[in-house]
């Protein structure tokens, strides 16, 4: 039954979303020096409107932010039609919550929306787009 | 007022508050059967009492507690019920209160004129001379407020002391209050006009000092040392200048600033902090104020800096808290010996609009245009055209964290009804539920969402993938709705994944939104570059135009092909040789294409004639 599979999809979306995140925030927040890892290596990282391509150029630009602490508020996943990526299994993953840098006491919400691509067995990012909740116009 | 407590009855008593006589003052309470008769009295003195019991952890707890009945006892032996006129014991002494502000109530001080009233006053204490706050009759008294305990002190002694014209004693009441103020449009209004008098735009610098005092703002009790007063002077820097650097609230009888650390945020730039001639009790207090870069520093005159005997132990324990600091209570500091770290890194600056292809930008520009031309009408209906057959949506919303603000407009029922945050929606049955899937489930679902108008010109728009196969598409921004009382604006985040279809045009595969409230700095800012119906997209730095090659076509598996072709030419400006030999390298992975392109360029490894049309 096609709706079988949609039903797992949808059900196998969530579940990438909550491990997902847990890894990704968690490697972020504490072992920054292996986070590009968790990106394709020609995976795009766009934060703030700065983009970022590939994971090298990821790894260096993550670790010139300062140090910091997301705290995830509310999480969303949706799968994408198998037919888009080169017939590999893609969600698209949208976590939002506060964040604290430099360990002070200031919290700014932020959201942040994901591509994640099943490579091999493993979940790479595709796609990461980060941006803090701030005014933006000129 | 627990939490007061706990903090100050550890307190031992300073300079400020040593004459302790509380308990002669209680003694001579007892035997004098005049003291405190007036009924008026009662309930001002709660206050007053508990700031006496606060000082002093050690005060008898019974001699206050048997206060009250006390009184009632006196009043009915004394027989001076209903007598307006206060009749203090002759020995009843004076109690400094916790915060320097006494107000002066002269009973049927109505009678006489102001200047009348003020001159025997100032003629009785000469040679001291002092300023009354916010003189003005009240039913039959005449009510002022001084700000200097030796004052208070003395008037408290000229109860009954001078004769008036009508033969009259002046009564004299003198009680430990804080002038009443309520914050409004207008009181913001005359302080910031006070405050932008005070400010040097050459040095950025603002000065507070004695702001109760400024001549502009003696009719309203504008006292800094209130934190509503202070949060909403710090408010009108934050927006006025937030680029401010040096601040003196010398004088501003300061006493609790843990609510000054919203400063830390707004005022990043501020290098020069006075804080002198305050009530700040602990170098402790400070703590909130760590985060500012703070350079020079200035706390001479506050009950902390008494505390240290040593006062080299003074200057290193400030220096701990600020690290930066180059001058303190006016003396430049040795140079401390630190260790070779760097700053605290910031964050790199914002921008509005990124794209992973620059030939992307009209296709967004008209996308965004549209569908939110749509989105914003009186009926959502004709988005149907733009989704998929099988699109889904789901939406996410919460509140900002520690967001005080709860009025009406405020609530995000609406919203938080529908969400779909799986962190809360566990069960996988009300996962799927609250997916839409299917087109005319996702359009009914943003019928029934609130009215809104969308910023265009304020939208962050990320587009990280444009391929021919699929287009990724985030955008950050603020709407209002426009059919909830107050319009209230809301901040959102959302992604649409876009696929071609079969009419040659677009459809929406996937929708997320998130939506909750806007920050207070999105607020103001949101619409203010006007309404235009259109995003402004910033002109690209470079755009590759690459002439159409009428070269001979080779052939390709399908239509998909020759588009990755086309754009992968336009935009690396490769001839068609080179473009497919990288695409069937990379196996017409688009992205990877590019990806590789971008490297081997960096690196100069592609020859010239691989541009040679």
């Amino acid at each position: 039954m096609a709706s079988e599979v949609i039903y797992k999809n949808i059900d196998n979306a969530c579940e990438t979303a909550e491990e997902f995140t847990r890894v990704f925030y968690k490697q972020l927040d504490n072992s920054r020096h292996l986070t590009s890892k968790l990106y394709l290596d020609t995976g795009l990282l766009v934060w703030n409107g700065n983009g970022i391509n590939g994971n090298e150029k990821i790894q260096k630009f993550l670790m010139d932010l300062p140090a910091s602490n997301h705290v995830l508020k509310t999480l969303d996943a949706q799968h994408i039609k198998d037919n888009l990526v080169s017939n590999k299994l893609t969600y698209l993953i949208q976590a939002c919550g506060d964040v604290t840098y430099n360990n002070d006491q200031v919290k700014t919400p932020f959201q942040q929306t994901f591509l994640v691509v099943a490579i091999e067995g493993k979940w790479k990012i595709a796609s990461d787009c980060f941006r803090l909740q701030v005014p933006y116009s000129n | 007022m627990p939490k007061r407590g706990g903090r100050l009855r550890n307190w031992k008593p300073n300079d400020h508050f040593e004459h302790d006589d509380r308990s002669h003052s209680n003694n001579t309470r007892r035997v004098s059967f005049k003291t405190n008769t007036n009924k008026g009295k009662n309930k001002f003195r709660s206050w007053n009492d508990a700031s006496q019991l606060l000082l002093d952890g050690d005060i008898d707890m019974g001699a206050s507690g048997g206060q009250g009945p006390n009184r009632k006892g006196f009043r009915t032996r004394g027989g001076r019920l209903g007598s307006p006129a206060p009749r203090p014991a002759a020995r009843k002494k004076f109690i400094a209160g916790l915060l320097p502000w006494y107000q002066v109530i002269i009973p049927y001080g109505a009678k006489h004129e102001k200047d009348v009233i003020l001159r025997v006053l100032l003629s009785y204490l000469s040679p001291d001379v002092f300023i009354p706050h916010y003189y003005k009759i009240n039913g039959n008294a005449a009510v002022f407020y001084v700000d200097d305990v030796k004052i208070a002190e003395k008037l408290f002694y000229a109860d009954r002391k001078i004769v008036m014209s009508d033969g009259f004693k002046l009564v004299v009441i003198v009680r430990n209050s804080v002038p009443n103020v309520v914050i409004d449009d207008s009181m913001k209004e005359k302080m910031k006009l006070a405050m932008a008098k005070r400010y040097n735009a050459a040095t950025k610098a603002l000065d507070l000092t004695k702001f109760h005092a400024d001549p502009d703002l003696c009719d309203i009790f504008c006292a800094l040392f209130r934190p509503m007063i202070m949060l909403a002077a710090i408010d009108i820097i934050a927006e006025n200048i937030p680029d401010l650097e040096a601040l003196n609230l010398n004088d501003n009888k300061l006493h609790g600033i843990e609510h000054l650390k919203i400063m830390c945020p707004k005022l990043k730039n501020l290098k020069i902090l006075y804080l002198g001639d305050n009530r700040i009790p602990f170098l402790g207090s400070m703590d909130p104020l760590k985060p500012l870069p703070l350079v020079e520093l200035y706390l001479k005159g506050n009950p902390m800096v008494k505390r240290f005997s040593d006062h080299d132990i003074y200057v290193s324990d400030v220096r701990k808290k600020f690290p930066k600091l180059v001058r303190l209570d006016g003396v430049d500091l040795p140079p401390a010996i630190g260790f070779d770290v760097s700053d605290e890194v910031s964050l790199p600056p914002n921008k509005q609009w990124f794209l992973i292809d620059q030939g992307g930008q009209t296709l967004v520009r008209d996308f965004l245009t549209q569908y939110f031309a749509i989105y914003d009408s009186d009926s959502r209906q004709p988005l149907l055209e733009a989704y998929d057959e099988t699109a889904m949506l789901s939406m996410a919303s919460t509140y900002l964290t520690g967001d005080m603000r709860n009025a009406p407009e405020n609530k995000l029922n609406a919203y938080i009804s529908k969400s779909r945050n799986i962190m809360r929606i566990t069960e996988r049955e009300s996962r799927r539920r609250y997916l839409k899937i299917g087109k005319l489930q996702v359009v009914s679902f943003l019928s029934d969402l609130p009215k809104t108008k969308h910023d265009l010109l304020g939208f962050a728009v990320d587009l990280p993938v444009f391929t021919p196969g699929m287009i990724v598409l985030t955008m950050n921004g603020v709407f209002r709705e426009t059919n909830v009382n107050g319009n209230p604006t809301r901040a959102f985040h959302r992604t649409f994944v876009i696929v071609p279809n079969s009419n040659g045009g677009f459809s929406i595969t996937n929708d997320m939104l998130f939506v909750t409230n806007t920050t207070r700095e999105q607020e103001s800012k949101a619409f203010s570059s006007g309404t235009p119906d259109q995003p402004i997209v910033p002109q690209p730095a470079q755009v590759v135009q690459a002439p159409v090659v009428p070269t001979p076509q080779p052939a390709l598996h399908d239509d998909n092909q020759r588009m990755m072709l086309n754009m992968l030419g336009q935009q690396t400006g490769m001839n068609e040789h080179w473009s497919i030999n990288c695409l069937q390298e990379t196996g017409w992975d688009y992205q990877r294409a590019l990806f590789i392109f971008n490297q081997l360029q960096s690196e100069g490894k592609i020859p010239a004639e691989a541009f040679v049309k």
